[in-house]
């Protein structure tokens, strides 16, 4: 065999075990990823602004995870950048956070409990109290 | 100087220009090359890059992940420098791209576990790089394809810098 083919066969195997590692990946995903539920759920979403002011939002939804949840609260805005793990939400109800400016940002609570994950992929359950709270 | 300028420059001009597509980027292939075809230069990039990220966006937990995955990137190319084919560097930025989650979970680890014990830190990371799985095989498909796409006309125009100045 010669030395081009040697290498080549060396590379074919380094793609073939990218291709496993993405497999196990997926499956890790699949397997332990933060459990959904389907249909409607009723929810609470308060948010506390700069001056402390807690605003509650009863919210009716299908939405499977935070995101949606949010979009769907009547009287509710949020915006910000979309970063590597989903949207960094910077500014609630028009009241933005920034960090660089003074350490401040939007805080996500969930039963009590900081979120674990982004908005994007934060999981909603019937009953779910969600606290959005502007924290420095 | 002028070449260090210039690919601290072309990193962030193309992070800017990618941020609205998530975990599609051209650092890792910027710092692939960099570190290829200018080898100690790259020295003085990333701790530049790096800094200029954080006083750009803020110096929060996203920046310490930075301090350590983008020199990782470095010293692997480095090591493998001597390769040449296309398809090696697009399956290291790949992996690079697949395991950037996993890397990142460190901080999450650290801080969990100062605030409930070292199995809570493991939690809070495996929870964490869990959720995040979905962004991170985006990011391996698209490392790989950007530096199969870019390496070889890239290589080309370096090689003729690097001849005009060694």
């Amino acid at each position: 065999m010669t030395k081009a083919k040697k290498k080549n066969g060396k590379l074919l195997i380094g793609a073939g075990i990218l291709a496993a590692v993405i497999a196990v990946f997926a499956v890790m995903f699949f397997l332990f990823r933060p459990g959904t539920a389907q249909g409607a759920k009723a929810i609470t979403i308060e948010v506390v602004d700069n001056n402390e002011a807690s605003t509650m939002y009863d919210v009716h939804t299908d939405a499977e995870y935070l995101r949606q949840a949010m979009e769907d609260a009547e009287g509710l805005t949020f915006s910000g950048s979309e970063g590597e793990y989903g949207m960094m939400v910077d500014t609630v109800n028009g009241v933005k956070a920034d960090w660089n400016v003074d350490q401040s940002y939007w805080g996500f609570y969930i039963n009590g409990e900081y979120c674990n994950y982004g908005i994007d992929t934060q999981p909603v359950a019937d009953g779910d109290a969600f606290r959005i709270v502007y924290s420095k | 100087m002028a070449m260090t300028g210039m690919a601290i420059a072309l990193i962030e001009v193309c992070k800017g220009a990618l941020m609205g597509v998530p975990n599609i980027e051209l650092t890792s292939f910027w710092i692939i090359m960099f570190t290829l075809f200018f080898g100690k230069k790259i020295l003085f990039v990333i701790p530049a890059f790096i800094l200029i990220e954080g006083c750009m966006f803020g110096f929060g937990v996203w920046w310490v992940m930075y301090l350590y995955a983008w020199p990782l990137l470095a010293l692997l190319t480095w090591i493998f420098r001597k390769q040449e084919q296309m398809l090696f560097w697009a399956i290291l930025s790949g992996f690079f791209g697949l395991f950037f989650g996993a890397l990142c979970t460190l901080p999450y680890v650290v801080n969990g576990s100062f605030n409930g014990g070292i199995r809570s830190g493991l939690y809070a990371g495996f929870t964490w790089w869990i959720a995040g799985i979905p962004y991170d095989l985006l990011h391996c498909a698209g490392n790989f394809v950007l530096m199969a796409v870019l390496y070889v006309p890239v290589k080309t125009v370096f090689s003729r810098i690097k001849k005009i100045r060694p």
